[in-house]
């Protein structure tokens, strides 16, 4: 048994997707071992911000043999009439070295042919790395690549070293112009010079020694022990998201922390600046309720000092800036800042800001019906929304991710309505997939109309998503919005909310590409809710923008097609729908020209379900529905076991299509079962 | 006693670590620039896809970042040490944190953070990847690989390092304000420039005429235009430098909207690329010439 370590380092990486390259790698890797048939015992996945790599230790030092069966010629040329080998199977034998032991007569279905069968010693685990590590190292993908050689290779940073050792050799390959070989680096803030590696199961230690622990689980559960030490006798508690710790994982090789703080007068500042100010400052951790706050650096405990120092210093300067942007915007009121809006332009052609919010205000009417919503604090809360744009703190980079909490803060300087704040606060949500919602109903609302509004503001402007463009991010404001009327049980037609919007902006746009746009937004929500694809398009086969009837219908399905009854119920308007799907211009069925009993018990069940159904679809009970729908198959059957619809008296087949056509519209009512798919199709 | 580190020695010291390295010792342009890039050292060298190794201070001028000399971290004009070394050398970062050493860091005692930072100029289409060093905390440098400037690829990839230097100072130093900084023996950096930083945050936010402003970079782009359909770019590229900087102060001064800003920077954006590109076609035909005059 031997062991492998492959470390590719490199200049700090972007820590946004350095797991995911890691996971890459090693997965490739241990793909690699599988395919070829390199037995192994255990994979360790390293990455520090200048190292990504892998530790396999317990491999085998050659390929596991292999049985390779080799065919001959057939059997009629390859012996002579005395049963003796021909000159034909003497050369098959020589070219393939096999013993006559070897081989045998096996069918195959062209006849009875020679086949060789021989066992294949495996090649060097050693060979096949040399040839294929490299290859693997092509293929990671990045979002973002760079390259720092002239016409070199594209990484995220600039690969400065590579280690590939098996055993105690050295696989000597060439990556993006780097040589690998058996030298690491350590954190080359304790030193420059580089670690001999002798053999793989050396790295963690000597890594360890040189200021850098390479493995990332062990880094995190040091970052969270050395914030626990570091505040034990600090009051406050520590404010952090696993997301935090992770980021910090991802910048740190060898973990310190000590307890800092700023000055007391800005605990005035609100929550959110103050947390923001400590995040965008390399992952600081906020020790609430207290002026002091953790951090996390990545360097030898004799530069406590200084580091405590430098971030106090730093922290102080940017709380300085953010406290005067806010005082200057508490200054200038709310009502100024509204005023301002009107010299704001929003999207080129479609007026400013101030056009924008009274655009929201009047499209507040359209939800006046929904329960629990007070309209009044809707309307307000739109026509304040955009307002905080204008001040300087989010003006400012480094606050802009505080648009609509600012706004709710000034707003709530201004004596606004406490409900009319946290709709302001809250109408941005949510920010991406799995982000929080808006707390209150008219929070909720205020974010869809916004959402709709910047949607239909980018189709009106040019501003259409198409491919990867997508400048004003409309797909994620499209699924947000489906996201948002679902989660919350909003009985609208989101297509009737469009057609309302469109009419406040006296524009001319093709109503047809918004539904579209929306249709999708919504196809692929109920995609991610797990429903499957042919499920959906039956649904939305007869859809008018209502999502949360749409879900339901969705769930109906799903729930029934466990079930053996829901073969039964496609197949039911798969019959009905094959023979009218291209026929048009049908008249009324009328009753006399039934010849049939079959024909009249068909129409009379019909009749009696359609007139069933609009209870149901009144309580939306979509489960009682499908039964019903389910239960006209007997009917369906016996029709056409017993009636020929295409007869030859024109009259009696367009009446008897007729019948047919109005079975499928009863289906209809609910959806287009017949675009189920259903496996070998047959019942 | 501990010799101090005056903030022209500091300037000096690092100077001469370049000079060491290889540098040729440049000067500041003579117009107002954001940033060590807009010089001509930088942007017109690092389209020649040359070997070009220059070391320099610039002058930079952030009209945003004034607060009147009562914010101790922040003013509207700063000095940068700029280094271009074209090619990156493979070595170039521990070039660089040698450099801090040399000019009197005890790294061991301190923590230097490479920050990702993806870096971009959208005035000159230029853009890089690298980071921003904090030194416990405190940005000191811009560290990045250029990519693209005036919106062409560039071949050998220069490194680009920015060094803010009154942070560096006021580090070695343990001053908490610029205000304090020692610029030499007897004189602060508060001495030299405080009426200065109250003086422009005022024009910046209040005094400037916007109007004349607004007319002036029409007027600049027009020439800047006229100059490259002369086949001048470098005079050309200096009256869009003049723009950026009218476009910054126009931004300070709070006058234009979300929607002017980006067309104006667009605008910018286009003159510098025309700059870029006649600049290359230019140096093309010459080496062509040369090779002619050879034979």
């Amino acid at each position: 048994m031997i062991d492998f370590l492959l470390e590719i380092g490199f200049e700090e990486f972007p820590p946004a997707f350095l797991s995911k390259a890691a996971n890459e790698l090693s997965d490739k890797v241990v793909g690699l071992l599988n395919r070829e048939r390199i037995f192994h015992r255990s994979v360790r996945t390293i990455y520090t911000p200048r190292r990504i790599g892998v530790l396999v230790l317990g491999l085998t030092r050659r390929q596991k043999p292999k049985v390779v069966e080799i065919q001959g010629p057939p059997k009629r040329l390859a012996f002579d009439e005395r049963s003796q080998p021909t000159q034909m199977l003497k050369g098959f034998m020589k070219a393939n070295d096999l013993k006559r032991s070897q081989i045998a007569v096996r069918k195959v279905k062209k006849g009875e042919y020679v086949c060789g069968k021989k066992e294949v010693i495996g090649a060097n685990s050693e060979d096949i790395l040399f040839e294929e590590i490299p290859k693997i190292l092509k293929t990671l993908e990045f979002p973002r690549t760079m390259i720092w050689t002239k016409g070199g290779a594209k990484f995220p940073r600039p690969i400065r070293w590579i280690v590939a050792l098996l055993d105690r050799r050295p696989l000597k390959f060439t990556f993006a112009g780097v040589r690998a070989d058996r030298h690491s680096i350590g954190n080359q803030h304790f030193s420059f010079k580089s670690i001999r590696l002798e053999k793989p199961r050396e790295y963690i230690n000597l890594l360890r020694h040189g200021g850098v622990v390479v493995d990332p689980n062990e880094r995190r559960k040091l970052i969270v022990k050395r914030i626990k030490k570091a505040v034990e006798k600090t009051e406050g508690k520590p404010f952090y998201t696993n997301e935090m710790i992770e980021e910090i994982n991802c910048t740190t090789e060898y973990p310190e922390a000590v307890v800092a703080g700023f000055d007391e007068q800005y605990l005035d500042l609100p929550e959110e600046v103050l947390s923001t100010v400590l995040k965008n400052q390399g992952n600081l951790i906020w020790l609430k309720p207290t002026h002091r706050f953790v951090c996390v650096f990545s360097a030898k405990k004799k530069a406590l000092q200084n580091v405590r120092k430098g971030y106090t210093l730093v922290v102080g300067s940017k709380l300085y800036d953010a406290l005067f942007y806010y005082k200057n915007d508490s200054k200038q009121g709310l009502a100024r800042m509204e005023a301002q809006t009107k010299r704001m332009m929003w999207l080129k052609g479609l007026g400013s800001l101030y056009d924008k919010a009274i655009r929201l205000s009047d499209f507040a009417d359209f939800f006046k019906g929904l329960p629990e919503l007070n309209l009044d604090i809707l309307k307000r809360a739109a026509r304040l929304c955009k307002v905080d744009l204008l001040s300087e703190m989010i003006r400012e980079n480094d606050f802009t991710s505080l648009q609509g909490i600012m706004g709710g803060h000034y707003a709530k300087a201004s004596g606004e309505d406490t409900a009319v704040v946290s709709a302001i606060k809250e109408h941005y949500l949510p920010k991406f997939a799995g982000d929080k919602m808006p707390s209150t109903k008219e929070g909720v609302v205020l974010s869809i109309i916004d959402k709709i509004d910047n949607i239909v503001g980018a189709f009106l402007s040019g501003n259409r998503p198409s491919g990867s463009y997508d400048p004003l991010a409309v797909r994620r404001n499209g699924y947000a919005v489906v996201n948002l009327i679902n989660t919350n049980s909003f009985d609208i037609t989101l297509f009737n909310a469009v057609k309302a919007l469109l009419k406040l902006y006296k524009k001319d746009i093709e109503n047809k590409i918004l539904f579209e746009f929306f249709t999708e937004r919504c196809n692929r929500y109920l995609q991610d809710k797990k429903y499957r694809y042919d499920e959906i398009n039956a649904v939305f086969a007869r859809w008018k923008g209502d999502i949360v009837d749409a879900c339901m219908r969705c769930a109906a399905l799903k729930t029934m097609r466990g079930k053996a009854e829901f073969t039964k119920l496609v197949i039911g308007q798969k019959r009905v729908r094959n023979i009218v799907k291209n026929v048009k211009g049908l008249g009324k069925v009328s009753t006399e020209l039934f010849k049939r009993s079959a024909e009249r018990k068909l129409y009379k069940k019909g009749m009696e379900t359609d007139e069933q159904l609009n209870a149901l679809f009144e309580s939306r009970d979509y489960q009682q529905i499908l039964d019903l729908l389910l239960a006209m198959r007997p009917d369906i059957d016996k029709f056409f076991d017993d009636v020929l619809v295409m007869c030859e008296d024109e009259k009696l087949k367009k009446n008897r299509l007729a019948l047919v056509s109005l079975i499928n519209r009863i289906f209809l009512r609910f959806g287009d079962l017949s675009k189920i798919v259903i496996e070998g199709e047959k019942n | 006693m501990k010799k101090l580190r005056t903030f022209e020695n500091i300037i000096l010291d690092l100077s001469k670590y370049w000079q060491k390295k290889g540098c040729l010792l440049y000067q500041p342009y003579n117009s107002e620039v954001g940033a060590g890039t807009f010089n001509p050292a930088t942007f017109i060298r690092v389209l020649d896809n040359k070997p070009w190794n220059v070391c320099y201070v610039e002058i930079c001028k952030r009209p945003r970042d004034g607060r009147y000399a009562e914010n101790p971290l922040r003013f509207q004009q700063f000095y940068q040490l700029q280094v271009i070394m074209q090619p990156a050398p493979h070595d170039i970062q521990r070039f660089f944190l040698e450099s801090l050493e040399y000019v009197g860091f005890k790294l061991k005692e301190h923590e230097v953070r490479f920050v990702e930072g993806d870096w971009d100029a959208p005035t000159l289409g230029a853009w890089g990847l690298g980071w921003e060093v904090w030194l416990d905390g405190l940005e000191i440098t811009q560290f990045t690989y250029f990519q693209q400037a005036g919106g062409l690829e560039l071949e050998e990839i220069p490194v680009e390092l920015s060094y803010g230097l009154e942070r560096i100072a006021m580090l070695l130093q343990g001053v908490e304000s610029v205000f304090d900084l020692k610029w030499n023996n007897t004189l602060t950096w508060g001495d030299v420039y405080r009426q200065n930083e109250i003086e422009f945050s005022e024009y910046n936010f209040s005094a400037a005429d916007t109007r004349l402003l607004v007319s002036l970079f029409n007027q600049y782009e027009a020439e800047a235009v006229r100059l490259f359909e002369k086949g001048l770019p470098l005079p050309g590229y200096d009256y869009t430098i003049k723009c950026s900087h009218i476009f910054n102060v126009l931004e300070a001064r709070g006058a234009i909207s979300i929607s002017e800003r980006v067309k104006m920077i667009a605008r910018v954006r286009a003159l510098a690329s025309q700059v870029a590109q006649l600049y290359r076609q230019k140096i093309s035909e010459q080496s062509v010439l040369k090779k002619g005059v050879k034979r």
